[in-house]
């Protein structure tokens, strides 16, 4: 049977890590040992971050829903609130969608917003 | 062409519209001006705030040395400075600044408080000019005045 070295893998492996860690800082981009933890590390911090994705920009959303209705003189709260009542149920990102691309078109969303909250008054 | 249906909206810096606002600060109470600007500084008001970028106006304010403090805090609010050597603690109080040379620092340095610290904070205060008086060289940027005073009544205060 042919002989099996075992440099040839350990410098694949090796290989493969120091690829993942182009762009570290200092020596985590050359040294494998500290490239190695880095990289472990890094992968943690993207499994946990494409969770936590979900939230921030559903925070987004919000943050410029909040703007965009202000621009109107309504807080994002009872815009809500008024959306709610009118029984719209347009999600947080199309309505925040809504508002950048088509900002004439989310002028009646805060009319429908408004009239709920007058109705219910 | 791919459709942009299922991609959340994020502002390029080339696609990013910056205004230039001019305010009169006479007579302004310090924190809620400084709100108000560091808000537009950072674009919080445009439905399309992206939170990575330099999305904000530029803001002048003139007439710095003639905001307003509430309560006492004009003689008695600290600003606290250190020099680097042991002992080297230094303390101004607010009146001391705004008699002194350079009373627009009062502004720059409530804003700078309110903004994030980092690059992109450090970037966003470089958009906000202070001066004391009426003059401001940004006459050719022809800005359009945001009139502070008007949004709410709490805002102004009578020395």
């Amino acid at each position: 049977m042919a002989r099996v070295k075992r440099g040839v893998t350990s410098h694949a492996k090796h290989k493969k890590v120091l690829k993942a860690a182009k762009g570290f800082y200092g020596r985590r981009k050359n040294t494998i040992r500290t490239a190695k933890a880095a990289v472990d590390r890094s992968m943690q911090y993207a499994t946990r971050d494409r969770r936590a994705k979900k939230r921030t920009i559903r925070a987004l959303w919000i943050q410029r829903l909040n703007a965009a209705v202000r621009e109107h003189g309504m807080n994002y709260s009872t815009f809500m609130g008024g959306l709610i009542k009118a029984g719209i149920e347009v999600n947080r990102k199309v309505l925040s969608d809504i508002a950048i691309r088509e900002p004439a078109a989310f002028v009646t969303f805060i009319e429908q917003a408004k009239a709920a909250l007058k109705v219910a008054a | 062409m791919k459709s942009y249906a299922d991609k959340s909206y994020l502002a390029k810096t080339a696609d990013v519209e910056k205004k230039w606002l001019i305010v009169d600060a006479k007579g302004l109470v310090v924190g809620r001006l400084a709100s108000i600007i560091a808000m537009r500084l950072r674009g919080k008001h445009k439905p399309t705030f992206t939170p990575h970028i330099d999305c904000g106006d530029n803001i002048i304010v003139i007439n710095a040395e003639k905001v307003v403090f509430t309560g006492n805090k004009r003689e008695d609010k600290v600003y606290y400075h250190h020099t680097g050597y042991p002992g080297g603690i230094k303390e101004r109080t607010a009146e001391f600044i705004l008699d002194g040379r350079f009373p627009e620092r009062v502004v720059e340095k409530a804003v700078e408080r309110m903004l994030p610290r980092g690059p992109l904070g450090r970037q966003q205060l470089g958009n906000l000019r202070v001066y004391k008086g009426e003059k401001h060289p940004h006459e050719a940027q022809t800005p359009t005045v945001l009139d502070v005073a008007a949004m709410n009544t709490k805002n102004v205060r009578a020395v």
